[in-house]
């Protein structure tokens, strides 16, 4: 067999090991092991290659930024701030149709914002609204739905864990992939208040009244939720900033949310041995998939399979819209078995090669030569600049045509095709790894391993899985709506950027 | 037993976070130094007060070498965590099939699982103890603090060899589930199985 037939039976072994119910990490690093074996038809470069590299893996300072977020997604579940967002939320909108659901929407939101896991935020958000909207006679079903959809915020919007992944897998900036997130994310805060708004018309009887409070009490609840925008100011804005880096941020906002969990009396010694464990558990889960994925990548990438596949794909000449929105169907698909973070590590070495061969067309290299011209011919025209010159130029502006290198030398600017191309690049993988964040993170509330679902399931007896399934079909709804608007206009992702870089 | 293993876990889990812990507030304190370092260099406090800003410039600035320290560091960290991540049947894994084969089957499922893990950790102890001797003997050292590369590897291979002695223990405990058909370590998925 050659090196890529090793390399392409390697799935099928692969997938069928993990349906086996083993460990996704293990799968992966077994894989990958006999793989390398079977292609260097030895033990010694494989055993060679885990002398360095589980340290190397596990000492990554860019994926230190991972327990410093879990931890901090700890404290801040210590420091009472949950309570504090769902609230605020609930004594604005709690009175309105659907209100503390709303509301339960609103805190998943705020609390995602200074935490970078979904699990952590339906649990901790759970936790609170859960006897709350039992309180006002919302349905079982419908209140376990809204928090399940509503933890799937915490990874959405920034910081979150796995765009951290993504980040590294792909090698892009960490910083302007949160910053794209932040309007997709707010997005999909409004889709799901939109589908509760649907929803409790369509079932009237699954939702109860709650009274208006007043404005006063109402600005004293907003007042409480400081701590969180004080953390989620000082990491995001340091960040952006340049104050720190994303992992540093990462420790900030791990010390930020833990000197108010000791402030407000929720860190304890017992609570600190639990943050600790629960840490422990979820850094040690995904660092094994980590290793796991290093190695089986380190394997695909030496048989070539990627390049392969990619080439392949071109060569079939489909268009790029088509492969991109089979890749989106096969995630949300492999996304009722599969967990997020072990869908990206398995799948973005394979795809992201794929998608970052094809041309979508997001930046034209004559409407940057444009804008350029105009920004320097705004400022008057250069000297010495000829009359012949100058109509040539707004002639080719006016046509959409690219620019000459003497019409751009006489402007005193430099685009070309190449630093079209890399921008192209760039925008392609944020706006790629936004829709797959979006769509893996589908997986978390579709039936039948929706983990969310489970999360929240688990913490109130009396609701039956059928009614929870039935419900978070609405948020389900909501969200393939918004994948579709995001994949039809990538500038509403991208449009942060293109501001602020 | 189980409690004793139990509590091993649990100690390198509570060492882990309290390295991780550590490791924050030294990046805290670096960036602060940074900062702080930024603001007495700039033009207005240097005007007026040069020496202070002088004195002050050299003496506060970001931690040397921390960068090395939060690696160093963070790998401990999450080799210490694996024994509890083992004990506990933390990994991530697909069920949705598996929970359809009789009882039986999964048990020797489990235990065929749990040796492989086992002997796995065990490689990885193994190799990186290797990395260990070689490092130790080529007497690499870390880039600004210029210490010794094998005692940041040596640290590491202590917790991998628990995790390993941990997965070990499972892999036993698993066996005698599957042989005896009696449950020892409930981790929840027993119930739908």
């Amino acid at each position: 067999m050659s090196a890529l037939e090793i390399g392409i039976w390697s799935f099928p072994v692969l997938m069928g090991l993990i349906f086996l119910r083993v460990p996704i990490g293990l799968a992966m690093f077994l894989v990958g092991l006999g793989g390398l074996v079977a292609v260097t038809g030895d033990t010694l470069v494989a055993f060679g290659r885990l002398k360095n590299e589980t340290y190397s893996t596990f000492s990554s300072y860019s994926l230190s930024i991972i327990p410093m977020f879990f931890l901090m997604g700890q404290f801040a579940t210590l420091g009472g701030m949950s309570t504090a967002l769902f609230k605020a939320a609930e004594g604005f909108i709690g009175h309105r149709k659907g209100g503390v659901a709303m509301a339960a929407i609103g805190a998943c939101a705020g609390f995602g914002a200074i935490c970078g896991s979904s699990l952590a935020t339906a649990a901790t958000m759970g936790r609170v609204a859960l006897p709350e909207l039992k309180n006002y006679g919302y349905a079982s079903g419908f209140s376990t739905a809204t928090l399940a959809a509503g933890g799937t915020l915490g990874i959405l919007i920034p910081p979150s864990v796995v765009l951290v992944i993504y980040a590294i897998l792909t090698e892009q900036n960490i910083a302007k992939l949160f910053l794209a997130a932040f309007i997709p994310g707010l997005l999909a805060a409004i889709g799901y208040v939109i589908a509760i708004s649907v929803y409790v018309r369509l079932f009237p009887e699954s939702a109860g009244t709650r009274e208006p409070i007043p404005w006063r009490e109402r600005f004293a609840l907003l007042i409480a939720v400081w701590p969180v925008l004080l953390v989620f100011g000082l990491v995001v804005g340091g960040i952006y900033a340049g104050w720190f880096t994303p992992t540093e941020g990462a420790a900030v906002g791990a010390m930020g949310t833990g000197l108010i969990a000791l402030a407000n009396g929720g860190l304890t010694r017992s609570t600190l041995t639990d943050s600790f464990l629960v840490t422990a558990r979820s850094t040690a889960m995904i660092f094994f998939i980590v290793l796991g994925a290093a190695f089986y990548n380190g394997f695909l990438a030496l048989t070539q399979v990627p390049q392969e596949l990619a080439n392949f794909v071109v060569a079939q000449g489909l268009s790029p819209w088509m492969v991109l929105a089979l890749i989106l169907v096969f995630y949300l698909f492999l996304g009722c078995l599969m967990d997020s973070l072990s869908m990206i590590l398995l799948t973005i070495p394979i795809f992201y090669p794929v998608i970052s061969a094809m041309d979508f067309g997001l930046v034209s290299l004559p409407a940057m030569q444009a804008e350029a011209a105009m920004e320097v011919l705004r400022n008057g025209v250069p000297e010495g600049m000829g009359a012949e010159m100058l109509v040539s130029i707004q002639d080719a502006i006016a046509n959409g045509a690219e620019l000459t290198r003497e019409q751009m030398k006489e402007l005193g600017i430099r685009v070309t095709q190449g630093i079209a191309n890399r921008l192209e690049t760039e925008y392609v993988a944020i706006w790629f790894g936004i829709l797959t964040l979006i769509v893996v993170e589908v997986g978390l509330i579709t039936p039948p391993v929706g983990m969310n679902l489970f999360v929240i399931n688990a913490m109130d007896p009396k609701s039956r899985m059928v009614d929870t399934y039935k419900a978070v079909m609405f948020f389900v709804g909501s969200d393939l709506i918004r994948v579709v608007i995001l994949v039809l206009f990538p500038v509403i992702t991208l449009l942060p950027l293109m501001l602020l870089y | 037993m189980h409690n004793y293993m139990m509590g091993l876990a649990r100690i390198m889990a509570m060492i882990g976070g309290a390295v991780l812990t550590l490791l924050i507030l030294l990046t805290c304190i670096s960036i602060a130094g940074r900062l702080l370092n930024g603001v007495f260099h700039s033009d207005g406090i240097e005007a007026m007060m040069p020496q202070f800003a002088d004195w002050m410039t050299a003496h506060v600035g970001p931690v040397n070498g921390d960068f090395e320290l939060v690696e160093a560091g963070v790998a401990f960290a999450i080799f210490s965590f694996i024994p509890l991540c083992q004990i506990t049947s933390g990994h991530a894994a697909v069920d949705v099939f598996a929970n359809s084969f009789p009882p039986q089957a999964n048990r020797i499922l489990r235990m065929v699982t749990e040796i492989i893990f086992a002997l796995v950790l065990v490689l990885i102890a193994w190799r990186l103890g290797a990395g260990t001797v070689s490092k130790f003997e080529n007497g690499e050292t870390s880039f600004l603090l210029e210490f010794p590369t094998w005692w940041a590897y040596g640290t590491s291979l202590v917790a991998a060899v628990v995790a390993a002695i941990v997965g070990i223990y499972m892999a036993a405990v698993r066996s005698i589930e599957a042989l005896t058909g009696r449950i020892l370590v409930q981790d929840g998925v027993e119930t739908q199985s």
